[in-house]
């Protein structure tokens, strides 16, 4: 595809994604930080299903070698750079795609952080220019190196490569405990609903008549 | 319409989202943001900075500035698209932080969130809508990551909240 092409099909896309989480107020970051803060799970549960169909999708094409998977080498950097970012995106409460969409909704605060992505990132090419850690993707070898912490590559294509079964079945595999984390998360709403009836249940029989009879019409 | 009155229920979005990325993995890449964020501050670098920012190893080595790089178009079509949802939905409006820890703790953040990006390649995108369902270590690594940062920064954050 040309250029302007890819720019193009990436435009629409961002656009569509755009509206559809401005929309239903998905974000990354509440995902993560309210299930462990607050046990609430809206947003994980749809972080889920997509990564559910996504797991299917991707791996389905990679069975066939189609598809332009991300290819560069991994390994501690991807652990710390994520700590990093986790504990970012808490701190500013968005992540990279909530901060455009919460900046194009007229949040200066996203905006700001937003500003500030840009500013770390540009901070770290002056530091990456004194270590040359983690290595440029020109000197990436696809193998494990160790002295730069590097574990190589593997994805569901090497895994196909390497063990002669095709990928969608690890991707399958992959999807089929992502449902299992779904479904132990709906249990515990199902329990926290069950208790939250019962609670209010026992206030109402405790509370005089005619109160829980406004409670009840409030 | 009722898309601009009601919110939409995010696991149908998220769905939805899903089955067009896996159109853009087939056409170009999987949806990511944290490269068209990056390849924009060597842009705005080098349109502050000049022919200066050459001295700066990254930007020849790992990220040459190039406004032809199709990540970028996906940032600013979120941008657009959030534009176009918060104005149809008459859901824009300013609002600024109130308090000066609030301004703090998004500096602080935002300065993480961009030097960890460098760091792992990927941003929290890759992670869990490229990388992971791609089956590629560098995604569970990242994703035990994050896990460990949103972790400690609940910590913080619940810290501040109460105090």
């Amino acid at each position: 595809m040309s250029v302007v092409g890819e720019c193009l099909v990436a435009f629409v896309f961002g656009s569509v994604v755009g509206l559809l989480v401005q929309r239903s107020r998905f974000c990354n970051t509440a995902a993560l930080r309210d299930a462990m803060l607050f046990k609430s799970f809206r947003n994980t549960k749809a972080l889920l299903i997509a990564m559910m169909i996504l797991s299917v999708g991707f791996t389905l094409f990679m069975t066939f070698g189609q598809g332009h998977p991300m290819e560069f080498d991994v390994g501690i950097n991807s652990i710390i750079g994520l700590f990093l970012f986790g504990l970012g995106m808490v701190l500013a409460g968005a992540c990279t795609v909530s901060t455009w969409v919460k900046a194009a909704e007229g949040n200066v605060g996203a905006a700001w952080a937003l500003l500030f992505t840009f500013v770390g990132m540009f901070l770290f090419s002056l530091v990456w220019s004194v270590s040359y850690w983690p290595p440029a993707p020109a000197s990436m070898t696809g193998q494990p190196n160790l002295e730069a912490l590097q574990f190589g590559q593997a994805n569901a294509a090497t895994l196909q490569k390497n063990l002669g079964i095709p990928a969608v079945v690890f991707g399958t595999i992959q999807a089929l405990i992502l449902f299992a984390i779904y479904r132990a998360i709906r249990r515990k709403e199902d329990a926290q609903q069950l208790k939250h009836d019962a609670t209010v249940a026992a206030h109402a029989t405790a509370a005089p008549a005619g109160k829980s009879g406004r409670a009840a019409a409030e | 319409m009722d898309l601009f009155r009601k919110t939409l229920d995010p696991v149908i979005a998220l769905a939805a989202i899903a089955v067009l990325d896996i159109f853009l993995f087939l056409l170009i890449g999987s949806w990511t943001v944290g490269g068209g964020e990056t390849m924009m501050t060597g842009l705005i670098a080098r349109g502050i900075m000049g022919d200066a920012i050459e001295r700066i190893p990254f930007w020849n080595l790992v990220f040459v500035p190039d406004a032809g790089y199709w990540k970028i178009y996906i940032s600013l079509g979120m941008f657009f698209g959030a534009l176009v949802g918060a104005i149809a939905s008459k859901e824009f409006y300013l609002r600024f932080p109130r308090r000066l820890s609030e301004w703090v703790m998004i500096t602080i953040g935002g300065l993480l969130m961009g030097f960890g990006i460098r760091f792992a390649f990927v941003c929290n995108v890759s992670t869990f809508f490229g990388l992971t369902p791609e089956m590629n270590l560098g995604g569970y690594l990242a994703v035990i990551g994050i896990l460990a940062g949103a972790w400690v920064g609940s910590l913080v954050y619940k810290k501040l909240l109460e105090g």
